[in-house]
């Protein structure tokens, strides 16, 4: 029979018989149908038979084959992926070199990606732990002004939460949560401890949030107004390892002492809430011992509110809304509106009244980071791979004529990336997890790299294999492509198309890397910037303290002891810190005030000398002195900015009404940053000590600067307990203070110096193996070169322009973005530098010299080498 | 004895084993009823019913040489085993036993 005449059976019918049929039996019956085949093809010819072979083959679809298969099918498969894995293990060890570059670069994205992944997961988990969160809000105002802009804030009333209980019946329940700034001295058995902020709220705070509590009950905890909730870490603190529960503690503020009975201890406050608390006080502690507060027109407290199930927030908040107007007889035009908790901490950033993000954007900013990391390391390994493809053409060709079907290949070639990006995995866990504390403290957040948790695992296996796909797809793909037949005769791959997108995918990555290097340099100057900023006060040698229990009855002999002793040289009572805003109001008077106006000032009262005290410049009329000058008590000092604000020419001798007092403006203080030194500084008044001995709460001391602080602060600190027996004596650098405002801009320059160093890492990582296997491909080029006479530095030139070209690009593409990005960050900042095109130029030359180094000792190398070498073999 | 009990194509397929010896496989099977009993069989019932006999245990397998008349595909051939032989022949002499009972006719020209 001859083979030609021999028509072969149609494919789909055995393709199919492959489909269902157990691989064990299926050459036999495959066979068999074959054999069949022909025979019928020489009986009833071919039509007949291809039609019966269909049918033959149908007909195995029956249960006594379909049954067949085995549980362990196949081991060829499994068998093919150890060989795989076998293969790709050796290919990474004889390539060390390689494999380094590859997984070094992969684990690095791979870290930041990590890193950033869990910081992005806690900030979306903030305050999403308690139960009926969709049902709980925020209540905040908005203010309209004239000209049609708005501004919102959400200090609230604090009737507000018990008029909405009793008058709106969708309202399930609502409460007031205020923290007030003052010391507070805690005594329980020998142990006491100073706490300079306490928290008090309603008593169904604990039934509206779900904080859950390890004794007590959260219904009846707080319902006694002598009752009080710890945490356990300040159980801890307060009692040791003694029972808290039911015992009674002792909290001494401005000369009063009240027993407090412990009615709860709650479990420490997770790190994902922005509520931050030590212990909790019933407001009916205040309130039946000073009065309800029933203005509508002091903003104290914030106020959170549950919804009845069911309940609209549309309806409601449209009921709300003119409330403050009802109840105030002035011209109030605030309206109140419900914001939803869950989107209180990403969200609330409020433009104009309408809600314009918040935190999410610096979120969103983290999560392109991370991306675009994780995307350049891909580039990397996507890159290294198809510049080494021409290494592997051989191995492809054989593998091919020895009957690798493409599938096989590309299989192969993926178990290799994926292989990489395992490794990379593994080191990636084990950096991140080593560098987490680090981390953690930068980004002052309390972040965990949980082991033990399957979703975890999951994921990042699931990550692991995603990246192994995506980066090792690209390259897969293509070198499973090869034609043998070309490869084995000699015929080399032209690759002008792919060195294109290599080009792209570097342009990309140098692009990122630029982007990251210039806003490093601008957060880097912009920091800088901030931190010279002059406050406008002398910080050193200067420290303040809460006026505590004796203290306040015995000022005037502590303030004359302090001078006499020769420790300070000035002392001043203040009502807040000088690093810190106490209140503020919009409703001061003056003359010629426009009804209109809403400006916000600030209030920081004084008693007197605070040009000797604190160093502030008095650059009109004088300071505040009572013994010259008694009527002192009611003057008034503006700064700069409360000067512009108010429309005088000459400010001394005005008259500035204020919380029903005339105050008599003496002096005008150069501005200087109270609050912070991010922003203008705004209008600040001080005020004398007519406002009363509990507005003035804190002293400032100027020590002698003759002493060393050592001992200023020893002598201070045994005139204090002198006076004041009771207390332990705590007190504040105002230096270290002022540096604390700094630590915002500093975790942002930490963390974008930090991952630009990753990605120039891994940009560079990559140049350098894509500039290796150029000059590999390139070295019989460079021979002939040299033969003909080129000169090393024309070679040198030549090689490094290859390698720098992307770069150019990337710098003449991504600039914009750059410069876009960073003005669009400066715009947070009042006070900021402006961006100029140097830092631009900075970043571009620090890139290009980066690169330049990476790449010019291969080069160097290259282009002296002996052409003789690279020649003889042709 | 075992009890097993096997149906009329078993019976006949297993006979056939038995008769092709070295050439026993599934096409030849199939192709030797149908030229021997003019009944026409299906390829995939003659399969399954080899594959069900030899997990009773009456036959035994192993894959053989490939001819280009089946594409280069190996043939699985089968061979009887003893407890097959025994199995047949028990059924046969049943047969026989049974046959015994049937009143005798007078056998033309016999």
């Amino acid at each position: 029979m001859n083979e030609n005449t021999n028509p072969s059976p149609p494919k789909t019918a055995l393709r199919l018989l492959s489909w269902f049929c157990p691989d064990y039996l299926y050459e036999e019956i495959e066979g068999d149908l074959i054999q069949k085949f022909n025979k019928d093809v020489r009986k009833k010819g071919r039509n007949y038979a291809r039609r019966r072979l269909m049918w033959n083959a149908i007909r195995f679809f029956r249960p006594g084959i379909l049954l067949r298969h085995k549980p362990v099918v196949s081991l060829m498969p499994l068998y093919m992926l150890t060989n795989y894995f076998k293969i790709a293990l050796r290919i990474m060890v004889r390539n060390k070199g390689y494999s380094m570059i590859n997984i070094l670069g992969l684990a690095f994205g791979l870290t930041g990606a990590v890193l950033l992944g869990l910081w992005i997961k806690e900030e979306f988990s903030y305050d999403q732990f308690h139960t009926d969160k969709e049902r709980i809000y925020m209540a905040w105002n908005k203010q309209r002004y004239k000209d049609g802009s708005a501004s919102c804030w959400n200090a609230t009333p604090r009737v507000l939460a018990p008029t909405l209980v009793s008058d709106f019946s969708a309202v399930e329940s609502a409460i007031s949560i205020a923290h007030y700034n003052d010391s507070y001295l805690f005594t329980a058995g020998d142990t006491r401890i100073i706490k300079n902020t306490a928290s008090f709220v309603d008593a169904e705070f604990l039934q509206l949030f779900s904080f859950p509590l390890v004794k007590g009950e959260a219904k009846k905890a707080l319902s006694n107004p002598n009752s009080i909730v710890l945490t356990e870490r300040f159980v801890k603190k307060l009692f040791g390892d003694k029972e808290a529960f039911g015992e009674t503690v002792t909290l001494s503020q401005a000369g009063n002492t009240i027993p407090f009975t412990v009615t709860g201890i709650l479990k420490d406050l997770p790190s994902n809430t922005d509520f931050h608390f030590e212990f909790l006080m019933p407001f009916s502690f205040l309130e039946t011992n000073f009065g309800k507060d029933t203005q509508w027109s002091n903003n104290s407290v914030n106020t959170w509110v549950k919804i009845k199930e069911g309940a609209s927030l549309d309806a409601l908040n449209e009921k709300i809304r003119d409330l403050k107007k009802k109840n105030t007889n002035e011209a109030e035009n605030t309206e109140l509106f419900l914001y939803p908790l869950d989107k209180t901490h990403l969200y609330s950033r409020f433009e104009n009244g309408v809600a314009a993000g918040g935190r999410i954007e610096i979120i969103r900013m983290i999560g392109i980071l991370g991306v675009c990391l994780l995307a350049i390391a891909c580039i990397n390994f996507i890159n290294l791979s198809t510049a080494r493809a021409a290494r592997r053409t051989k191995e492809v060709a054989v593998r091919k004529v020895t009957g690798a079907f493409r599938y096989s290949l590309i299989m192969q070639f993926l178990c290799e990336s994926v292989l990489v990006a395992f490794a990379a995995g593994v080191i990636s866990l084990l950096t991140a997890y080593a560098m987490l504390p680090f981390f953690n403290s930068l980004i002052r957040q309390n972040l965990v790299l949980n082991f033990g948790d399957v979703t975890f695992w999951t994921f990042a296996v699931a990550a692991i294999i995603v990246v192994g796909l995506l980066a090792g797809a690209y390259p897969a793909f293509y070198l499973s492509a090869f034609q043998p037949v070309r490869i084995l005769k000699g015929a080399s791959i032209s690759s002008n198309g792919r060195s294109r997108l290599r080009s792209l995918l570097v342009i990309f990555q140098f692009g990122f890397a630029l982007t990251l290097i210039t806003s490093t340099i601008v957060v880097f100057k912009q920091t800088i910037y901030i931190q010279n900023r002059e406050a406008g006060y002398n910080k050193d040698h200067l420290v303040y303290h809460y006026l505590t229990g004796d203290l306040i009855k015995n000022f005037a002999a502590y303030k004359n002891e302090l001078l006499a002793s020769g420790t300070a040289t000035s002392v001043t009572r203040t009502s807040s810190p000088i690093t810190d805003r106490i209140s503020n109001t919009a409703s001061m008077k003056w003359r010629g005030k426009d009804p209109e106006d809403k400006t916000i000032i600030e209030r920081f009262s004084i008693d007197e000398g605070i040009e000797a005290t604190a160093g502030v410049k008095i650059i009109k009329g004088r300071d505040m002195n009572l013994d010259k000058y008694p009527a002192d008590s009611t003057a008034i000092i503006l700064n700069e900015a409360a000067v512009k604000t108010m429309g005088f020419d000459d400010p001394i001798g005005e008259i500035i009404e204020d919380n029903g007092i005339e105050w008599h403006v003496v002096g005008v203080v150069q501005d200087f940053v109270l609050t912070s030194p991010y922003r203008k500084v705004e209008p600040i008044v001080m005020q004398g000590s007519k406002s009363g001995n509990d507005m003035l709460g804190v002293v400032h001391i100027r020590l002698n600067d003759q002493h060393s602080v050592h001992d200023n602060i020893k002598a201070v600190s045994c005139i204090a307990t002198k006076y004041n027996p009771d207390y332990p004596f705590e007190y504040h650098f105002v230096d270290v203070e002022y540096e604390y405002k700094f630590a915002n801009v500093e975790t942002t320059l930490t963390i974008t110096s930090l991952f630009s160093g990753v990605a120039i890492f891994i940009g560079c990582l990559g140049l350098l193996g894509l500039s290796t296997y150029m000059i590999e491909a390139r070295i019989k080029e460079i021979g002939i070169r040299k033969v003909m006479g080129g000169s090393v530095t024309s070679i040198i030139r030549l090689l490094s322009a290859h390698s720098l070209r992307p770069i150019i690009w990337a710098i003449a593409l991504f600039s914009p973005g750059a410069w876009w990005g960073m003005n669009w960050w400066l715009q947070s900042f009042e006070y900021r530098i402006s961006f100029s095109i140097w830092m631009i130029a900075v970043a571009a030359m620090a890139l290009v010299s980066l690169a330049l180094l990476t790449i010019i000792v291969q080069v160097y190398k290259a282009a002296r080498a002996n052409p003789v070498n690279s020649l003889r073999s042709e | 004895m075992s009890k097993e009990y096997l149906g009329e194509f078993e019976e006949l397929i297993l006979t056939m084993v038995a008769a092709l010896q070295e050439d026993a496989y599934g096409a030849a099977i199939a192709e030797e009823i149908e030229t021997r009993l003019k009944r026409e069989v299906n390829l995939s019932a003659v399969h399954v019913t080899l594959y069900r006999l030899e997990d009773k245990g009456y036959i035994k397998s192993s894959l053989g040489g490939a001819t280009k008349e089946r594409g280069g595909r190996r043939k699985r051939i089968f061979t009887i085993t003893s407890a097959g032989m025994a199995m047949l022949k028990a059924m046969k002499e049943s047969r026989v036993e049974l046959w015994k009972l049937v009143p005798q006719l007078k056998m033309i020209g016999g």
